[in-house]
This record gives C-alpha cells, structure tokens and sequence, in this order.
C-alpha cells in the first residue's frame, strides 16, 4: 500500500504541469509547489483533486500555510487518523 | 543607478491608477534579457533562480524580479547593491536600502508571457496578472474561490463569458488578497468583488467583510491578451489608520 507521501508525489505526477512538462518534485517532498513553480491556479485546483482522493477537508488556505507538500502529506495523514 | 544598453528593457510603463504606476514586464524567452537581469540580481536571488527546475519560472522570476530591482533603484535613487528585499510573515516582499526598510509600496504578479509590477510611493497595493484559457477544471475553481452571488452569477454563463468572469473575478480577488499581504491564508470565498465591477465597471471600492476599515480601491486592468487587475489602498491621511 503506497503511503501518502507517494500518493501526493504521483498526484502531483499526474496532475501538474509546467509550461506543459510534467512536474517532478522529489521523493521527500521538501519543496512547495510554488518553489517549483506552480502558479496560484494550479494549486488552487490541486487540492480539489487532493480533497477527492484523501476524502479530507482542504481549502486553499489550508494549502497557503503548509511551507512544503511534506507538511501537506503529514497533514492528510493527521486528519486520516 | 541602472544604465541603459544595447539590450534594451523588457518592462514599459502600462498604465497609472491614482498614486500607482503599473508596468508591463515581457517574459518571452529572451538570453540577453534574461543575462542582464542575473547581473543584477542578489546571490541570494540568482541561488533561487538556479533552484527552479524547470527553465519557465526561473526565466519569470528572474526577469521580473530584474526588473523590479530596475524600478525600485530608478525611483529610491540606489544602486541595485543597496537594494534588499524582506518578506512579510505570509511572504510579502517589501524593500530596503542599506538594511533600512522603504516605505515604497510595490508588488510583482507574472503570468506566462507577461508579468506586472504596481509601485507607489506609500499605501499598501496588490496585483495579479492570468492569461485566460478554457480549462477543464473551472468548475472545482469557481466552487474553491467565488462567494455565493459570484457563483449563481458565473453558473448563469456559458462559454466564453463563463472564463471571462471567473478569470476577471480571480484576478480582483488574489490583488486584493495580496494587497493585505496574506495571499491564499485568505480563503478568497469568503469576500465578493463589488456588485458593479462584477456587472462589468472597472473600476470600484472595496471593504473586506472582518476588516471594514479600509476602503480598497479595486481596477480591472485586463486587456484582451490577459486578465489583470490592481488593488490599492488609498494613502491614509493624518489620522487615517491602515489596521484593516
Ligand atoms: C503568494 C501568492 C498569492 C502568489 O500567487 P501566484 O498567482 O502563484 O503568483 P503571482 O505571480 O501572482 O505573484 C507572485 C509574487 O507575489 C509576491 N508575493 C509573495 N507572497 C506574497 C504575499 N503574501 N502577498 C503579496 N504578494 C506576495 C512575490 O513578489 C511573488 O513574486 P516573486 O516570488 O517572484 O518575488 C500565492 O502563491 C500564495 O498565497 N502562496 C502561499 C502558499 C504556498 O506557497 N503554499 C505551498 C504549499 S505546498
């Protein structure tokens, strides 16, 4: 069973991109989203997909406060628990 | 000060509103613009360039921040060395010369081709700039983002005048939010742009629901490349307070 930190990593895999290449963020997830340049719009979106696939509550302001998508996956798991 | 050269500039004055000159930044693929800009900027701000992977958004922010660097000098009357940038605690920029804050008020938005820059001599301002495309997500953004009377309205609308809203009412929304410098830790479906610039005004004023103090001057500045607008805080007289 994939953890959520590989969930996160291959959603972002499947969902993002940046001027039309896919978004490969490192296996520990020590980066946010806008340090690898995703645009406000597409974060706003990812964590639609992200409430859809972890039946967790998320809004955009949630995302704002997390400073990595480590702290995003350790987040998920918290309310998971 | 900043000379000018062969290399000419990629940024031009756009438009002004009230104190704020607002410039329009070229983020086409461009090495010598792009070579400049490096030079000018910190070595803190050419380690972040190198840290984006992916060649697009090192080039936006390098040339936006090169240009803003640009800006910020011409106006402060400061080499481009004397020039540091701080970050609010939700990551607003703000200037200094010689490790002393400015009160110059400024901020960046880029887009994918084009970016902006707001600057006035004081009042706290936010921009954003979006190049409009159909996605197929605009629903779950429009359900994240807009109030409840935004929502009935953008459900009323088809098609093209469907993208139009929402990319008109996202812009408004993320200037005002990063005018108040909280970006998204400001959940932005909790305020409604004002009824008349909703109906089409471009311009209009403001009040954050829990922050009523300030009356924000919002303006549409989309054009028909790109949404975009401005929000403004207009300059606090004597007793004028900017707690909101
Ligand atoms: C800041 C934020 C509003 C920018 O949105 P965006 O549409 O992607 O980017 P824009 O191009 O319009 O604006 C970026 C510029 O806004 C400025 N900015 C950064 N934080 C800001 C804030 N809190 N308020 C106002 N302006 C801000 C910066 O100048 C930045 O450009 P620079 O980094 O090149 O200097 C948005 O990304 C945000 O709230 N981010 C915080 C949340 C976050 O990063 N979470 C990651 C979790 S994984």
């Amino acid at each position: 069973m994939a953890t959520t930190a590989e969930r996160v990593r291959q959603l972002v895999a499947d969902n993002l991109e940046v001027d039309g290449q896919p978004v490969a963020v490192p296996a520990d997830l020590s980066v946010s989203l806008t340090d690898v340049g995703v645009p406000s719009m597409d974060f706003v979106a990812f964590a639609k997909v992200l409430v859809r696939e972890f039946d967790v509550p998320l809004t955009p302001d949630d995302c704002a406060g997390f400073s990595s998508l480590k702290d995003l996956a350790a987040y998920i798991d918290a309310q998971a628990a | 000060m900043l000379r000018s050269s062969a290399v000419g500039w990629w940024w031009r004055p756009f438009t002004e509103v009230a104190e704020a000159a607002v410039f329009l930044i070229d983020l086409a693929p461009d090495a010598a613009h792009e070579a400049r800009a490096l030079e000018w900027l910190s070595v803190t701000e050419r380690a972040r360039s190198r840290r984006f992977v992916h060649a697009g958004p090192r080039r936006r922010f390098t040339l936006c921040r090169g240009a803003l660097r640009a800006i910020l000098c011409h106006r402060l009357g400061c080499d481009s060395q004397r020039l540091t940038f701080g970050t609010s605690s939700h990551g607003k920029p703000f200037a200094r010369v010689d490790d002393m804050p400015e009160p110059i008020s400024f901020n960046v938005s880029h887009g994918r081709s084009h970016g902006l820059i707001a600057v006035a001599p004081r009042g706290r301002l936010g921009v954003d700039i979006e190049e409009r495309r159909a996605r197929e997500d605009l629903e779950d953004l429009a359900d994240a983002v807009l109030g409840p009377n935004e929502k009935r309205e953008f459900g009323l609308l088809r098609g093209d005048a469907r993208t139009q809203f929402f990319f008109r009412m996202w812009t408004l929304k993320e200037a005002l939010m990063k005018a108040l410098g909280l970006g998204f830790s400001l959940d932005p479906a909790e305020f409604e742009v004002p009824i008349a610039v909703r109906r089409g005004a471009t311009t209009g004023t403001f009040r954050f629901p829990d922050r009523p103090r300030v009356l924000w001057r919002v303006d549409d500045l989309g054009t028909e490349d790109f949404a975009a607008a401005l929000a403004l805080e207009p300059i606090p007289d004597r007793c004028g307070s900017s707690d909101g």
